[in-house]
């Protein structure tokens, strides 16, 4: 009778598992229909448009909250829309002089702060000189302070080398214009602008102990430490949401409408950035209609393949490049990447990678092929160097490593003269929790390595993305992925923080060519298109040359969302989502 | 009874000092620089790291950075944790109740059914209940975590969209962000109850069924282990001989004089059971995105987050010695011999 009885209990069970389903299908209402959540692995870093240089920080600051003078037009990155200013600066409408030096900037009337404040041109100009001034290490400061004041840091190795004079020279307020004098001429002004002109208000900022725009103060507040300021988890901007909370131990950021917004106050009332880094909760999210808009990685697309309700929009050129990255001065102190921190064949010494043959080696392990093929289920390109596919400079011909272990070994029997490969090495590479392709990259590093010699060890290790950035902005990082996203769309936005000695990659890794920092000097004061071309060629040759990264693959981009989300448009430069035309329907 | 807990009480500071000076020399291992870190309160002190090595004595002999240390954790200073970006003392209190909640219902519902379980299988020797019960404990043993909480996530959310992952859905999360909510304990379910809300309370059970499910599955198995085995010898004593032999009705024997004395060794697994609980849900936690300390420890761990870490060996150990005096109690309260020796 009780065995009867389980069993019956059983076949209900399985029948009601059957029968009932509680996903959201294709034509079903949008649930929550006023709210947009999405669900990222990644979680922000700083909330301080003068800080963060992430995409996860990114997809908050910019359009979301903080608005800039001029934007993109759509997914146009050639074609710009006032914003903040009333007019794009043109030679035609006058308002960029005829040697390109001058840009003027007039100033919306009547756009109200989320405090409630007034924006002004003086507020604008405080926020030109706080982005270019605060300048932290690994920071955003370079792409106004190289056009504008003719350098791409306040900072030399061993002082602050800008003065107040200079930067406020640079920027200044003419009635109800701000004007911008450039250091020379330089054609992508207008597209840094139309994504780094943050606004925030004066009296806020340095109301809550941020710089107050005063010429002698500004170098307590250069470099600082992440959270030092009031900005990095408070916001006050114009754009058409306002942060109502970052709950960073709920790992969930909501921000709200702005209904005071200068233009139409935006469709949703409310949107949800939350983190969760397991990818089967993030899609079961999606289905039951729980997440709008979720990351999902390429090996995984298969995953939401079919799901109904959901759409998966695909085929997006990115400017975006995924590259493996060597660290030639590794802080070793209280660094557990390193094994023994020395070369005994338990670990690496801190200028492992400062030997050429080496990197090469690594060149000639790396498995392009298979990184593409698992990574990215074939859908990305092996660039030849920073100067990726659509960048003027791109240089189809220039070569490139591919996997070829006989080399590979060849190279690491001359390093550390020729003693590397009978004593062998042991490090730990590292990724950011969730991301799947990079995942795959370490995998392939370690299986191809190890492959070469048993004395070879990698091991892997995954950290959490704000603590895997600061980790490597501390000099931690040991052969890291980590990849770069478009800040504006030009070559100096790869050559620079790929090449040049005060760039992104070589300030973490302590790479130095001052032949390279030369040519990107040159090649971002270069106005002729042809010259300026060649220029990059040879960069690319240096890169191939130094190697001082692995530039693994251009991935053409895709997004998973419910189909009951309109208005949303792919834009290469935004790091992730404007939300202010989506609606839900 | 009062002068044996007294007893017990008197004890917990040698314990204590123990559980701190085993702590602190497994911190020995690390760099002078490392160790700077749990003096560290606040992010401006991370450039002063030779500045706090001298000034807490680290590089003087061990004891003397032993009573620094101790002094620092007995005012509640735990230093500071990279991984939350705050004080590990406030990190604590932000996640232990979320980790608390889940692992209380966990532990009540392991209790009861371990319990009731093994006692049946006990009595009902090879039978068809002792034969699930053994089914059950074998496959609660043997399926990894996370794809038994994945699969329960995938039929209960994923195909019938009853039980969401999270700690509350949209609209109850965002009725405790707003000012109309008071938060008095940090439990949800608690706090709602409290607030007179019947609706965030049932929204808060319904995301805390599939964690405490997938915890109860895993940790049942071995209490009804234990119990059956501990009840097994029990029923072979000579004095249930004696009380079935007086007439005594069976439920009277079983739950009156055979499962009583069996519930000794189920007491110190059960008290072991609840810390572990506290301390080693991380994987639930993760995939049901339930934020709790379990996700920030593993993340804390996997990041080297020093503080943090520590912070969290200190709780646990103070909680597992609270946990074995509770059990201690336990004994006495029901076998008497113990709190007569």
């Amino acid at each position: 009778m009780k065995v009867r009885g389980i069993a019956l209990m059983l076949v209900l069970m399985v029948g009601v598992l059957a029968l009932g389903t509680g996903a959201r299908g294709a034509g079903a209402p949008a649930k929550n229909p006023d709210t947009f959540v999405s669900l990222r692995y990644a979680d922000p870093e700083s909330l301080d448009p003068a800080y963060a240089y992430d995409t996860a920080s990114e997809e908050i600051i910019y359009p979301n909250v903080y608005e800039t003078l001029i934007g993109y037009d759509g997914s146009v990155l050639s074609r710009y829309r006032p914003v903040l200013a009333t007019e794009v600066p043109s030679v035609a409408n006058g308002l960029i002089s005829k040697d390109g030096l001058t840009y003027t900037f007039p100033i919306r009337k009547g756009v109200h702060f989320h405090d409630g404040s007034v924006m002004t041109p003086d507020d604008v100009r405080y926020s030109m000189l706080r982005f270019m001034l605060q300048d932290r290490d690994g920071g955003p400061s370079w792409l106004l302070l190289t056009p504008l004041l003719g350098r791409d840091s306040t900072r030399d190795k061993t002082s602050i080398v800008v003065t107040y004079a200079q930067a406020a020279q640079a920027v200044q307020v003419q009635g109800d214009n701000v004007v911008f004098h450039l250091a020379h001429p330089y054609g992508a002004f207008l597209s840094i602008m139309a994504a780094w002109s943050f606004v925030m208000p004066k009296a806020w900022a340095a109301a809550h102990g941020d710089w107050d725009g005063a010429a002698g103060t500004w170098q307590k507040f250069n470099n600082p430490k992440l959270q030092d300021r009031y900005a990095f988890d408070h916001m006050d901007g114009t754009g058409p949401f306002k942060l109502q909370q970052w709950d960073r131990q709920g790992k969930e950021l909501i921000l709200v409408r702005n209904d005071q917004y200068w233009r139409k106050p935006a469709a949703l009332a409310r949107v949800i950035i939350r983190s969760v880094s397991e990818f089967t909760t993030r899609r079961l999210q999606l289905q039951q209609g729980d997440a709008d808009l979720i990351a999902v990685d390429r090996p995984d697309q298969d995953k939401v393949q079919g799901m109904a309700g959901v759409e998966i929009r695909d085929g997006f050129p990115t400017l975006v490049l995924q590259a493996l990255h060597f660290n030639f001065k590794i802080d070793t102190n209280g660094n557990p990447d390193v094994g023994s921190g020395k070369l005994d064949g338990n670990g690496i010494p801190a200028d492992f990678f400062s030997d050429v043959h080496v990197r090469r080696g690594f060149a000639y392990a790396f498995d392009y092929a298979t990184f593409i093929r698992d990574g990215f289920k074939g859908k990305a390109d092996q660039p030849n160097g920073p100067i990726i596919n659509g960048l003027l400079g791109y240089d189809s011909t220039a070569p490139k490593y591919t996997h070829d272990p006989a080399k590979a070994a060849a190279e690491f029997k001359e390093a550390w003269g020729g003693k590397l490969w009978d004593t062998g090495f042991k490090f730990t590479t590292t990724y950011n929790t969730g991301n799947t392709v990079r995942q795959i990259g370490a995998e392939i590093i370690k299986d191809s390595i190890e492959g070469l010699n048993p004395k070879f060890k990698v091991d892997i290790r995954n950290l959490q993305w704000s603590s895997f950035l600061q980790n490597t902005n501390a000099h931690k990082g040991t052969l890291y992925a980590l990849g770069w996203a478009v800040d504006y769309p030009d070559p100096d936005d790869f050559a620079q923080p790929f090449l040049a000695s005060n760039g992104d990659y070589p300030k973490r890794n302590s790479y130095s060519n001052p032949q390279a920092d030369l040519l990107v000097k040159q090649a971002a004061e270069q106005t002729d298109a042809a010259k300026r071309a060649a220029l990059y060629k040879q960069l690319t040759k240096i890169a191939y040359t130094d190697v001082p990264s692995l530039y693994v693959a251009q991935p053409v981009a895709f997004f998973v969302m419910r189909s009951w989300v309109h208005g949303w448009y792919y834009n290469a430069v935004l790091g992730g989502v404007d939300y202010y035309p989506i609606s839900k329907q | 009874m009062t002068g044996f807990v007294v007893r017990r009480l008197l004890l917990l500071p040698l314990v204590g000092l123990g559980v701190t000076a085993l702590i602190f020399l497994l911190l020995q291992f690390l760099t002078p620089a490392m160790r700077a870190s749990l003096y560290i309160h606040d992010p401006k002190q991370l450039n002063a790291l030779p500045d706090l090595i001298r000034k807490y004595h680290l590089d003087q002999p061990v004891y003397v950075q032993y009573w620094d240390w101790v002094v620092q954790v007995a005012h509640g200073d735990l230093g500071w944790s990279e991984t939350a970006r705050e004080p590990v003392a406030t990190a604590i209190r932000g996640y232990f109740p979320a980790t608390f909640e889940l692992s209380m219902y966990a532990f009540a519902c392991i209790l009861t059914l371990g319990i009731w379980f093994g006692t049946q299988a006990a009595v009902h020797k090879d039978q068809i209940l002792d034969h699930v019960s053994r089914f059950t404990s074998i496959s609660g043993a043997s399926l990894p975590t996370f794809v038994w909480a994945l699969l329960l996530l995938m039929i209960f959310y994923g195909h019938f969209g009853w039980f969401p992952p999270g700690r509350l859905s949209l609209n109850a999360d965002l009725f405790v962000r707003s000012g109309a909510f008071r938060p008095y304990t940090g439990l949800m379910t608690v706090d709602a109850l409290l607030n007179g809300q019947w609706w965030l309370f049932w929204d808060a059970v319904r995301h805390l069924i599939l964690p405490v499910a997938t915890l109860t599955y895993f940790q049942t198995a071995v209490l009804v282990r234990i119990t059956r085995s501990s009840m097994l010898e029990t029923l072979r004593t000579d004095y249930v001989r004696t009380a079935r032999a007086k007439g005594l009705a069976e439920h009277a024997v079983i739950d009156r004089h055979a499962r009583r004395n069996a519930l000794i060794p189920v007491i110190t697994l059960a008290s072991l059971l609840f810390v572990g609980l506290l301390s080693g849900v991380a994987i639930t936690e993760t995939i049901f995105t339930y934020p709790g300390i379990g996700q920030w420890g593993l993340n804390a761990s996997q990041q080297l987050d020093i503080p943090a870490v520590t912070g969290f060996a200190l709780i646990f150990a103070g909680l597992l010695v609270i946990g074995n005096l509770c059990a201690d109690v336990m004994y006495a309260v029901i076998d008497p011999r113990i709190r007569l020796q």
